[in-house]
């Protein structure tokens, strides 16, 4: 019996090294359907464990101007190795957002922004991507090939997108940041910023953009990730201190004060010296809640712990009418809402966008949130915010009765029913659903019942099947409507644009842009021009049918143009624009990248004789 | 004795684990490749009609024609593209279509946007592509894609037009592609028309392509080229070629494609040579005699064991 024991035990353990070593050797799952995950770029210095990568996967982003499922000026150019750099221009291959300088904060469609926004935050849009390997990061260089400068911040998370398990603890550290800054020209660079060190590896990334300050629409062809597999040691060089960085650190004590434990401080310590406070309690209540109005949220919480009476105004619920908590995504969390909970009973203003992802904000959190402060609420920015499912719209449905502005832009993991709840808001102004799931029946239903929209944003909706009797809808139910966002609506025809055209008169705003399936030669857009005598933008982006006449027509009628698009069509000569911008005097952008009869000669022609234009002409080469 | 019998279990599946690990296909490691995945080894060559030092973009172009060459983990694809050179008469460059969508292509295989069984799925994506471009591209061109499946060692085609591809085995034709034509010298093609011109101009949808799957086996030689080399080169004259073809290395192919093209093309300015082209003009009443004229794309592969 003894010695067939340590025999057994012997063979059991070649069964597990086996088992082991199959694990292993197992092949991967084909990632055939995985079609926007590129082969992994990754060198590695032997000496110091260096690992260079380029981005495997774009994971989340905010906006982009191409379509979907295309690849063309699509986010996720981004992954993988560059194809265009080092050239500069405008190319398919590259990564490029949606909107581009102060353009689309000029137009109708512009919404006021929020009080209280700290005034280092100016991110505009982001984008997430992944790398294969988890480094401690020493640099990041972000390869841009066309009107450069828009990063403004770097961060990077301590999660891994691809480990199984979800993570205990996501935390995002900020690598650097600065101020949008002007950068001259139009070349291709690559950004190489100073980053800090950080404590944790990982292989998310994600750069935040500034568009406002160029020209042009930036593009960006690849990211760089230079890291250390190992943990570096003390490093020789110090690392660059960012005011921002203090200030971000100290973000995290917002959620954590209680008001009991303060209380419990303040009573057991005796003052025995009363310093002079400067009177300040004496100033009437309506003028030191007119002071605190100047403080950003962080500050206001911080106040709210050094005595009494600022407590009792800093949680003033007329403090928390504009609530913008979109700066604080990195940080924002089910236990921030609840302490926020008590003060926000009044909120008119809520911007949640980016907020909540990766477990960050629960659906019940989120819910019970919205149960205590959503009947005042009569804006709702939720952009981005990817913890939203159809339960939560259907508490907004519920419990925000007065809601008047709802933005779900980029939310596209929201299942199509859950649009249905969007009819019950019967008061809605402004509904931006750009690059969401909705579909035709639940927007036909919105249409129906929201007769007050006077903005209506349905640009990239692919689920839509035919616009045509969405723009009918519209021309029949929305008689106030005033801004309309069409882009890339894919099957729209003269017959929708007839019947937007005579249905909503007031229209100062329509996006048209890389709609192929209108024809000039229907007349459509002569008729557009003849009865929206308001219109302030146009964008006919890529419609390769625009011609002399239409450019005629609306010189004749639409002389309010702040805002004409007409890249990419053969037809429009010179001799017309000439007289568009004569008539319309407050024209202010005018897009004619590739019209081939418009050359550059002519551009210049065209600037020395109406110099307040900006004429925008993109090249490739 | 319970115990025993329960150890005895984990002896039997150890000893029985152990075993089925000496599969000599797992038995490398995670290398990936291991016995089994084809490949193909391709060489290109070709001339433009008009002599001109065409410039070679990536996937080159030579003349009007283009074509690509592009590897994926799960197949090895390439195709060719014949720019109708009728737009030149109304001022658009023929190969710029051609050569954005064979570079299209490419950027598709490359990024794995595609099913290796579907490559008539590889042109409508590509042709739908070539809309989202901001430049107004114009212009026709037929095509021809022919996809190699690694692992089920199958190869699908999709042939548009008159372009095409033959499968070679033992010295003869095994698999050859069909040529679709409109009317004479009219084939189908893929095309953006100016708005203009929509409804005018041949516009053929992708979905029109023919599309072929068959196995195919190490050593297999596939041929694909625009119809300059078909029009001028009978079959017999090609597979003379592709006897001289000793291994497969990419040294020895490129040479043997150059030779078909150039043959190819020295057939194509004689006057008096009865080519296929004459041939069948001939036969369709017309009295035709000597070679055709035209951009000449050749691409030779064999199909071999697939190296990383």
């Amino acid at each position: 019996m003894s010695p067939v024991f340590p025999m057994l035990t012997v063979l059991t353990m070649f069964y597990y090294i086996c088992l082991r070593r199959r694990a292993r050797t197992a092949p991967r799952g084909e990632m055939m359907n995985s079609h926007r995950t590129v082969e992994p770029h990754s060198r590695t210095s032997p000496l110091n464990a260096e690992v260079i990568q380029y981005a495997k996967e774009v994971v989340d982003f905010s906006s982009h101007y191409g379509s979907e499922n295309s690849m063309s000026y699509t986010m996720w150019n981004l992954a993988g190795v560059p194809n265009v750099f080092p050239s500069s221009g405008d190319f398919t291959q590259t990564a490029v957002f949606r909107t581009y300088g102060t353009w689309w904060d000029q137009c109708p469609s512009a919404s006021v922004p929020f009080k209280r926004t700290p005034p280092n935050f100016q991110s505009q849009d982001y984008v997430e991507l992944a790398f294969e390997q988890q480094v401690y990061p020493t640099a990041v260089h972000v390869l841009e090939t066309y009107h450069p400068g828009a990063v403004i911040r770097i961060l990077a998370c301590s999660a891994n997108p691809y480990s199984p398990s979800p993570p205990a603890e996501v935390r995002w550290e900020t690598l650097w940041s600065e101020r949008p800054t002007k950068v001259n020209g139009s070349q291709a660079r690559q950004f190489k910023p100073c980053i800090k060190q950080i404590h944790f590896p990982t292989n998310l990334i994600r750069l935040e953009v500034n568009s406002s300050l160029l020209d042009y629409y930036t593009e960006l062809d690849a990211v760089v990730l230079h890291g250390m597999k190992d943990k570096p040691g003390l490093s020789l060089k110090t690392s660059l201190i960012d005011m921002n960085d203090l200030e971000d650190d100290d973000y995290e004590e917002k959620d954590g004060c209680g008001m009991d434990t303060l209380n419990k401080k303040f009573s057991s310590t005796a003052l025995r010296d009363r310093p002079s406070n400067g009177y300040f309690d004496k100033l009437p209540y309506e003028l030191i809640q007119l002071i605190l109005n100047h403080l950003t949220l962080p500050d206001l919480c911080r106040l709210a712990q050094t005595c009494k009476l600022l407590n009792q105004h800093c949680c003033d619920p007329l403090q928390y009418l504009h609530l913008n908590l979109q700066p604080y995504w990195a940080k924002l969390n089910d236990t921030s809402l609840e302490f926020l909970q008590a003060r926000c009973t009044l909120v008119q203003w809520l911007n949640l966008s980016w907020t909540g992802n990766r477990g960050f904000i629960s659906v019940a959190g989120f819910s019970r949130f919205l149960k205590v402060c959503g009947s005042e609420l009569v804006r709702l920015e939720l952009s981005c915010s990817h913890f939203l499912n159809e339960t939560c719209l259907e508490i907004i449905s519920e419990m925000c009765p007065n809601l008047q502005d709802l933005n779900l832009s980029s939310c596209d993991k929201l299942p199509p029913q859950a649009f249905n709840h969007v009819a019950k808001l019967c008061g809605l102004k402004r509904l931006v659903l750009y690059r969401t799931k909705v579909e035709q029946t639940a927007l036909l239903s919105i249409l129906n019942f929201c007769s007050e929209l006077q903005h209506l944003s349905l640009g990239s909706c692919v689920m839509i099947e035919d616009y045509d009797v969405i723009a009918s809808m519209i021309g029949a139910k929305c008689k106030k409507l005033r801004t309309l966002d069409l882009w890339r609506c894919k099957n729209i025809t003269e017959n929708g644009i007839a019947e937007l055209a005579s249905g909503c008169p007031l229209l100062e705003e329509l996006d048209l842009g890389w709609c192929p399936t209108l024809q000039s030669s229907t007349g459509c857009f002569a008729r557009l021009a003849r009865q929206l005598p308001n219109l302030q933008k146009l964008f006919l982006t890529a419609n390769r049918s625009v011609c002399d006449t239409d450019i005629e027509e609306l010189a004749g009628n639409c002389t309010r143009l702040r805002q004409l698009d007409i890249l990419g069509t053969r037809m429009v000569s010179p001799a017309s624009l000439r007289k568009l911008l004569e008539s319309c005097k407050d024209l202010s952008l005018l897009d004619v990248s590739f019209c081939s009869q418009i050359d550059n000669r002519a551009v210049l022609e065209l600037n020395v004789s109406f110099p307040k234009v900006f004429i925008k002409k993109s090249f490739t080469q | 004795m319970f115990s025993v019998l329960s150890y005895g279990r984990l002896v039997a599946r150890a000893v029985l684990g152990g075993l089925s690990q000496t599969d000599p296909r797992a038995g490398g490691g995670g290398s990936g490749s291991g016995s089994g995945d084809y490949g193909l080894v391709t060489a290109g060559c070709g001339f433009g009609k008009d002599f001109r030092k065409g410039l070679l973009k990536k996937g080159a172009c030579y003349g009007d024609d283009a074509c690509f060459v592009a590897r994926h983990r799960s197949a090895d694809v390439l195709g060719v593209a014949d720019g109708v050179g009728g737009w030149r008469d109304y001022g658009v460059d023929p190969s710029q279509f051609s050569g954005t969508l064979m570079r299209t292509c490419e950027r598709l295989v490359k990024e794995g946007r595609f099913v290796p069984s579907n490559p008539i799925g590889i042109l409508t994506t590509s042709y739908c592509e070539l809309l989202q471009n901001k430049v107004p591209l114009l212009g026709s061109s037929t095509a021809c894609i022919v996809v190699l499946d690694r692992t089920s060692h199958r190869l699908h085609t999709a042939n548009l037009g008159d372009s095409g591809f033959l499968v070679v085995r033992g010295g003869e034709v095994v698999h050859r592609s069909d040529e679709q034509q409109h009317y004479f010298n009219t084939p189908f093609q893929l095309s953006i028309a100016p708005p203009e011109a929509e409804g005018v101009v041949l516009s053929d949808s992708p979905d029109a392509a023919d599309s072929t799957s068959f196995d195919v086996q190490l050593g297999d030689i596939i041929l694909t080229a625009t119809d300059g080399l078909f029009d001028n080169m009978p079959d017999y004259m090609i597979l003379q070629e592709l006897k001289k073809l000793k291994n497969s290395n990419y040294e020895s192919i490129q040479q043997t494609a150059r030779s078909i093209a150039e043959q190819a093309h020295e057939l194509a300015y004689d006057p008096n040579y009865m080519s296929p082209f004459a041939q069948f003009a001939c036969d369709n009443g017309l009295n035709v005699r000597g070679g055709k004229p035209d951009d000449i794309t050749v691409l030779l592969s064999i199909v071999a064991e697939y190296t990383d």
